[in-house]
């Protein structure tokens, strides 16, 4: 079993709307969350709360500083690690944007993942990966062509969250962290994207799901549910409360706690 | 002065050196005219390429001398057993081997030398005569001067190869001793060939590389010409490739430039015959301190005749790569069509890199276009690749890669791309060992 800590985080980004001195702006203020593999949680909030910083400071993305707090896998910490190495621990990050790149062919993109976790003198054999790539492929209904094609370039927005959820597969992380996976797929994308995630689901697997949306977690049942504004997670329960947040919004659930923060569409 | 100090001190060197090939006599002449003239000759000029105070005219005394076929045990010549093949190590012919059935249908394939002495007329009529003359600038002089190997390549009336021809020639750097070499290609009419040459060096004297490659089309034949130059660290290199098209000629050059030192490669081709057609594909990885000056012209002269320039690199280290492009299309080739595209991708924040088109139109009724451009690996890109395990090596190799690769899919011989990454490769883990 497998343990990510998250402990009094605080991060902060450049604000660089402010012209001149680039000023440090505190985007998460204090976030603790334990998830252990076995379990999934799902991330709830409002527009511009953090939940992308969350993912991203977990990740270790260099734009998003640590001012205070840790995280930790297994009891160790992950912050000096740059990312490729916290990937390499067990980490996967199913961006909400994913990149796109000319001249690299997802095919030739995954196995060089999957070998950058084996020793140079015993890389996956060409046959193998091509047996769990066609596996994958049919799991989540996805063409043959698209492994060909160059990493994300042209894709639709629900092909590229399909693309994240087949690296995810490929790479077998022991935590996942899937930023608004849901977000833009149509209802048959969703569920084939959920077959995915719990099909990884196990003793060996954690993650992390970002959404705003409850329907998501009509597919995948999570243990716990997060609820995130400004920076903070203000409350956490059962997948109940992501039944409730449905009803009432946040600005229901906001005063229901008797919060005192300011949401985004509020003037 | 400078000038007469090395005629006096090498004419001597020089007409002993034609002496020992047995060398006709308008060559031993041309030598010691281009002797006379390269110090006062202009050195050519490329935009943006500075490189003056390279040594490229400090010339050594030429001296006939024999390499030992063993200092290439550390090359790996991998196509050195095909069927038509000429392997030379400095001056050495270490092996040569043309399919009898091809030279019975008239090919020549020999080191330049042989040629001269076998096959006079033909390569009295070609070198240094119509794709680029003796006394162009000062390293072509030097070149005339100086020379003390190459090859002759000759393809007959109507033969057409299937095979590809190869070629090595390894610069013998274990000596002082300039590397000036000589490729002469001529395919005669209705012709068609694939020749592939590859440069390296054994040993690390700091020596000077002065290489030139003609490459005469006559009438509707097809040249398809690759070329790996791996010159070495402690080389100064001047490697220029000339090509000459009659009607409805084709070339087809697909080139990396892959030295370790500086080096200028510069490609002329020009179109005569109407309907002529050259397609120029250009890899280039700059690492180290070094600069690598790519100068690719093609210049339109028929009427209807193509030239389209391809060319990405890549810079890492404190290296500089300038790509010049330059199109020009003159008055009177209409119909014609002049496309370019150069490319630099910067690793990393020291480097320098340029990419500079130039068009030259002085006809109306003809098409043209540039696209250029000068950029650094997206951060987010490598972020993204980093995120899924990939280190940051790995990952830059992927973007370099992906970058090439746009040139290397246009290159139709499966074999010169395979070819192309592997040295693509190699010179990447070199330049990357520092970082
Ligand atoms: N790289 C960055 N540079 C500057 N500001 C940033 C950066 N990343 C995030 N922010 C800011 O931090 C705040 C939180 O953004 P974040 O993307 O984490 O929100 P989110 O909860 O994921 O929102 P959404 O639901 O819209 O995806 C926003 O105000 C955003 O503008
Ligand atoms: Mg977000």
């Amino acid at each position: 079993m497998s343990k990510l800590e998250v402990k009094n985080l605080h991060v902060a980004v450049m604000d660089e709307e402010d012209k001149g001195q680039p000023q440090q702006k505190e985007i998460l203020k204090g976030v603790n969350l334990t998830i252990n593999t076995g379990e999934i949680h799902a991330v709830m909030g409002p527009n511009g709360t953090g939940k992308s910083t969350l993912s991203q400071a977990i990740m270790g993305n260099p734009a998003y500083k640590v001012t205070e707090g840790d995280v930790l896998l297994d009891g160790k910490s992950l912050l000096k690690l740059p990312v490729d190495e916290r990937a390499r621990a067990g980490l996967f990050l199913a961006m909400q944007y994913p990149a796109e790149i000319a001249g690299i062919t997802n095919v030739e993109f995954m196995r060089a993942a999957i070998n950058a976790r084996r020793p140079e003198n015993d890389q996956i054999p060409v046959m193998d990966f091509m047996k769990l790539l066609d596996k994958n492929l049919a799991l989540l209904d996805m063409s043959d062509d698209i492994v060909e094609r160059y990493l994300n370039e042209g894709f639709s927005g629900g092909e590229k969250k399909r693309n994240e959820i087949l690296q995810l597969m490929m790479i077998q992380p022991k935590f996942a962290i899937l930023d608004e996976i849901d977000s833009g797929l149509d209802i048959d994308a969703l569920k084939v994207v959920s077959k995915g995630v719990n099909a990884l689901r196990g003793p060996e697997f954690g993650s992390l799901i970002i959404t705003h949306y409850q329907r998501l977690l009509n597919y995948i049942i999570p243990d716990a549910v997060h609820i995130m504004m400004d920076g903070q997670i203000v409350e956490s329960g059962g997948p109940d409360l992501a039944k409730k947040l449905e009803a009432e919004g946040y600005t229901g659930l906001r005063n229901d706690l008797g919060l005192d923060v300011k949401l985004t569409d509020e003037i | 002065m400078e000038t007469t100090k090395a005629e006096i001190e090498l004419k001597p060197a020089v007409s002993a050196f034609s002496a020992a090939h047995d060398e006709p006599a308008w060559l031993r002449d041309l030598r010691l005219k281009m002797l006379e003239q390269y110090p006062k000759l202009a050195l050519p000029k490329f935009d943006k390429i500075s490189y003056k105070k390279w040594p490229l005219t400090a010339a050594t005394k030429p001296v006939v001398q024999e390499s030992a076929a063993s200092a290439l045990a550390d090359l790996s010549l991998d196509r050195a057993n095909a069927k038509n093949v000429l392997v030379m190590l400095g001056q050495t012919v270490i092996k040569a081997k043309l399919d009898p059935e091809l030279a019975a249908k008239g090919v020549i394939f020999t080191d330049i030398f042989t040629a001269v002495r076998e096959h006079p007329e033909l390569v009295k009529r070609y070198f240094m005569t119509t794709a680029v003359k003796a006394d162009a600038n000062r390293l072509t002089a030097f070149h005339a001067a100086f020379l003390n190997g190459g090859a002759f390549l000759y393809v007959p009336k109507n033969v057409v190869i299937k095979d590809a021809i190869q070629s090595y020639y390894i610069q013998d750097s274990t000596r002082d001793q300039d590397f000036v070499h000589h490729v002469l290609v001529v395919a005669d009419e209705n012709s068609e060939v694939t020749y592939s040459e590859n440069y390296a060096t054994v040993g690390d004297k700091p020596n000077l590389a002065n290489v030139i490659a003609e490459v005469i089309g006559k009438a509707n034949s097809h040249i398809h010409f690759s070329a790996v130059d791996q010159l070495a660290q402690n080389t100064t290199g001047y490697v220029s490739r000339q090509g000459r098209l009659a009607e409805d000629a084709r070339v087809d050059w697909a080139v990396g430039a892959m030295n370790d030192g500086h080096a200028i490669v510069d490609f002329n081709t020009d179109l005569i015959g109407r309907g002529s057609h050259a397609e120029v594909k250009v890899v280039a990885v700059t690492t180290g301190e070094q600069l690598q000056g790519i100068n690719t012209h093609v210049t339109n002269i028929g009427k209807h005749t193509i030239g389209h320039i391809l060319q990405h690199g890549v810079i890492l280290e404190n290296s500089a790569l300038i790509f010049n492009g330059v199109g020009h299309i003159v008055k009177g080739a209409q119909g014609s069509d002049a496309q370019q595209e150069s490319r630099v991708l910067m690793l990393s924040t020291h480097a320098r890199g340029d990419a500079n088109p130039i068009l030259l139109i002085d006809e109306n009724d003809v098409t043209a276009g540039h696209a250029a451009s000068v950029g650094r690996v997206d951060e987010s890109q490598m972020y993204y690749l980093m995120s899924r395990g990939i280190d940051k090596k790995m990952a830059e190799r992927l973007v370099i890669r992906g970058f090439l690769g746009n040139v290397l899919t246009e290159i139709p011989a499966k074999e010169v791309r395979q070819q192309l990454t592997a040295t693509i490769e190699r010179k990447l883990e070199n330049g990357q060992k520092s970082e």
